[in-house]
């Protein structure tokens, strides 16, 4: 795993992988929660679409 | 009396010097005067010299020279100081090539407040690029809180995150298709909240055809001093260039 560290490209040593492992894990649960956040959005705008009979497009152009 | 000469004299000894003689190292060579006001006194009156074209000047309060072209005083120098520039580049544009990391220390002082980095950028998979900002060699990773628009085609999207351990900052590329950051820190190097705005430009998942605009504005809350800054993808790798000045804060 390479690292650009002030402008020299160099492999990791074996602390910063530790620490690139630990805030890849870090990003990978954050990116998780905001997928799922997103994901609820998009089902609740759909829950709405439905209850009004609109397509996404019909909606699109209805509201902008 | 005209300043043109068409000799440069040279006296002998025990030569008579009659005044026309006198006058051409009196009425030549460059006089001092201590303003504008003193120099333009100084010409014209009884016997003083008629200002003509040629004449030199120097003036003490401004501490420049000036000459004159039968007109107007011009000066010849010292050239006006440059104003200081808007930006100062304080990191030289930085190539990283596949790098699942990319950090830059010692890059925010106390010689500017606000700083500027300009990120050219692609990424290897799907995964977007996330900023940290580090202090003394290590990336801060909480307190990070944001407010995102993004806007793809005719969708436009809204988001807010907070106490996260990073900033989402760039969209993925997946692939070479440059993609642009523009952030913008404030107060980085001051013990309170520090400021973050992104600008990003990209080429989404692969295709020069889809540019995703997206922008957010948040902050990293600590007091904290904060001296550099990282770049990483969520998973692969990042390859670009970034640059990073300081604005300037005197005109």
């Amino acid at each position: 795993m390479r690292i650009s560290d002030n402008g020299t490209d160099r492999e990791m040593t074996a602390a910063e992988l530790a620490t690139y492992a630990t805030e890849q894990e870090m990003a990978q649960t954050e990116l998780a929660k905001e997928n799922a956040a997103k994901l609820a959005k998009q089902v609740a705008r759909q829950a709405v679409l439905d209850k009004l009979g609109l397509t996404a497009n019909e909606a699109a152009a209805l509201f902008g | 009396m005209a300043n043109e000469q068409t000799s440069v004299p040279l006296y002998a000894a025990a030569q008579v010097l009659t005044a026309a003689n006198m006058n051409i190292s009196a009425g030549t060579g460059v006089p001092v005067f201590a303003t504008t006001v003193t120099r333009d006194a100084a010409f014209g009156g009884a016997n003083e010299k008629v200002l003509a074209e040629g004449q030199l000047c120097y003036l003490s309060a401004s501490n420049i020279v000036q000459y004159y072209d039968g007109a107007a005083w011009a000066t010849v120098g010292p050239a006006a100081a440059a104003s200081n520039p808007g930006l100062v580049c304080v990191k030289a544009e930085t190539a990283f090539t596949a790098s699942a990391t990319v950090s830059a220390d010692s890059v925010f002082t106390g010689t500017y407040t606000n700083y500027l980095i300009k990120v050219i950028y692609t990424t290897s998979s799907t995964a977007g690029l996330r900023f940290k900002l580090r202090a003394g060699g290590t990336a801060t990773s909480t307190n990070y809180n944001r407010q995102d628009l993004d806007a793809a085609d005719t969708t436009v999207s809204a988001s807010r995150t907070a106490s996260t351990t990073s900033l989402f900052i760039g969209y993925d590329t997946n692939g070479d298709f440059k993609s642009s950051i523009d952030i913008n820190i404030f107060a980085p190097q001051l013990a309170q909240a520090t400021l973050v705005q992104g600008f990003n430009d990209a080429m989404f998942r692969g295709a020069s055809t889809t540019p995703l605009f997206f922008v957010q504005s948040g902050n990293q809350s600590s007091s904290t001093q904060f001296d550099g800054f990282q770049l990483a993808p969520d998973s692969g790798t990042t390859t670009g260039t970034y640059t990073c000045y300081g604005y300037s804060k005197a005109v």
